[in-house]
């Protein structure tokens, strides 16, 4: 029998990470837009290192810090008593980092192709910095924020690696769609593996083909 | 240029030809150390050359039902390579080489895993791992000596599920998990020792775990003779002590 839990569990995951992302990486690309400091580029590096990083590699340092055997994991649980490996908690940290640049990136492009007059007309006219962010340069780029947005969630949708490492397959907590699908297929229940695994492929078509559509959308209207 | 990769091609072919024979072996995870040991013993007289592919006896056993170039499958029950034998994927009839025992494993410092499964359920235990029960056999048999005793209700919302005995095993040895059900082949071997405390859990509690092995259809198209060897070496006297020493039960 097919469970929604999973699927339930992946939209939640999925939609927590990207309201956490968009909050951070709004102001996070905004400074990364600026003029470059030996600095920023250090940080911009450990941003994209999540691109070309194997799931594994994350999945393997976020398994050994959250053991309470080493510092973080005993500190976490001596002061808060929470433990992160085998929790949503968990997942969801591995999540933001897991998906840092495809928020980051998009948002960063999009601020850095507006015209710089934009924001010297904005400062010119008296508006503070958030002030010229939130009402001048963020309504400029929405289609870029939507693609921050949607990859962001897709990819964490996607996210299988990470999870199968620190997740422990614990229903209703960990057991995301991607997880039941690798364990519906080795238990040899392919029927409920389709039943997922069609509707992943139906969301994420369904996903991009909005994006893209609006995006097009938005493009017309700049040039018409 | 063709010429120059037809050259290749051919010098690949020669070195493969070459090459001493190989098979490969499919292997539950529990054995995991044992299989290290039962190769280098066989390869003292025979030096065919071994592959191990690890992995939850159920994973394999989808796998070799999909095709995976397997000779030999070395599973942690009877009933996977039964099936495989149901669906005409093996030469011969599976066989039992040895038992397996199930036993409690804790690496936190503060806790004394007892035959008592009882102190599952104290607040100082806060998740246990067990291996899928759907896919690896010491995980099925977890779960059958925690419904025998009435605890699976109980501690079901602090059990973490490992995908093999291997990685359920991970999770007790960097104590992400503060306890959970292994093989006693892995708490014996070399590699764990000195890591935690563990205790044999009653044969009687659980359904027994007999490990049988069958040699596979793929062996036909691949070295039938170096494959079947090796698959007659695991009923052998010398392999039989070998399980012994991994604390496997045998007959």
């Amino acid at each position: 029998m097919i469970e929604l839990a999973p699927l339930w569990l992946t939209l939640k995951l999925a939609l927590s990470t990207t309201l956490i992302l968009f909050i951070i990486a709004v102001p996070l690309a905004n400074w990364l837009t600026g003029d470059k400091g030996v600095f920023k580029v250090v940080v911009q590096t450990i941003v994209s290192m999540p691109l070309v990083l194997p799931p594994t590699v994350i999945g393997f340092y976020l398994l050994l810090a959250f053991s309470p055997a080493n510092w973080f994991g005993h500190w976490l649980e001596q002061w808060f008593n929470i433990r992160l490996v085998f929790s949503f908690s968990g997942l969801l940290i591995a999540s933001v980092i897991y998906s840092f640049p495809f928020m980051v990136h998009p948002i960063q492009s999009g601020l850095s192709s507006l015209s710089p007059s934009l924001k010297e007309a904005s400062y010119s006219l008296g508006k503070t910095k958030w002030q010229t962010l939130s009402k001048v340069l963020l309504p400029n780029i929405k289609p870029s924020l939507l693609t921050g947005i949607v990859l962001t969630f897709a990819h964490t949708v996607g996210e299988f690696g990470v999870v199968l490492m620190i997740g422990g397959n614990v229903p209703n907590k960990t057991r995301t769609a991607s997880i039941a699908i690798y364990d519906e297929v080795d238990a040899l229940h392919y029927h409920s593996a389709n039943i997922y695994a069609g509707i992943l492929l139906a969301l994420s078509f369904a996903i991009l083909l909005l994006l893209y559509s609006f995006n097009r959308k938005m493009q017309q209207a700049r040039f018409y | 240029m063709n010429k120059i990769l037809l050259a290749l091609l051919l010098a690949i072919q020669t070195l493969s030809l070459w090459a001493q024979p190989k098979i490969t072996v499919a292997v539950a995870a529990n054995m995991q150390y044992t299989i290290q040991e039962l190769i280098t013993e066989y390869n003292k007289t025979d030096k065919t050359k071994i592959e191990v592919v690890l992995g939850a006896s159920g994973k394999l056993t989808q796998q070799i039902q999909n095709g995976a170039p397997f000779d030999i499958f070395i599973s942690a029950d009877k009933e996977f390579p039964q099936k495989l034998a149901e669906n005409k994927l093996t030469l011969e009839a599976p066989k039992v080489y040895a038992q397996g025992l199930l036993v409690l494993w804790s690496a936190r410092p503060n806790i004394q895993p007892t035959k008592d499964l009882k102190l599952l359920l104290g607040s100082n235990i806060k998740n246990i791992a067990i291996a899928n029960p759907k896919t690896a056999p010491y995980g099925h048999a977890a779960e059958a000596i925690l419904k025998k005793y009435g605890l699976y209700d109980k501690v079901s919302p602090k059990l973490v599920t490992g995908e093999s005995i291997s990685q359920t095993s991970q999770f007790i040895v960097t104590q992400n998990a503060d306890i959970g059900f292994t093989a006693k082949s892995i708490v014996i071997s070399k590699e764990t020792q000195g890591k935690g405390k563990w205790v044999e859990l009653n044969a009687q509690d659980y359904p027994p775990i007999e490990q049988s092995a069958a040699l596979l259809k793929h062996a036909k198209q691949n070295n039938e003779a170096a494959a079947k060897k090796f698959y007659t070496f695991l009923y052998s006297a010398k392999a039989k002590t070998i399980y012994n020493k991994f604390g496997y039960i045998v007959k």
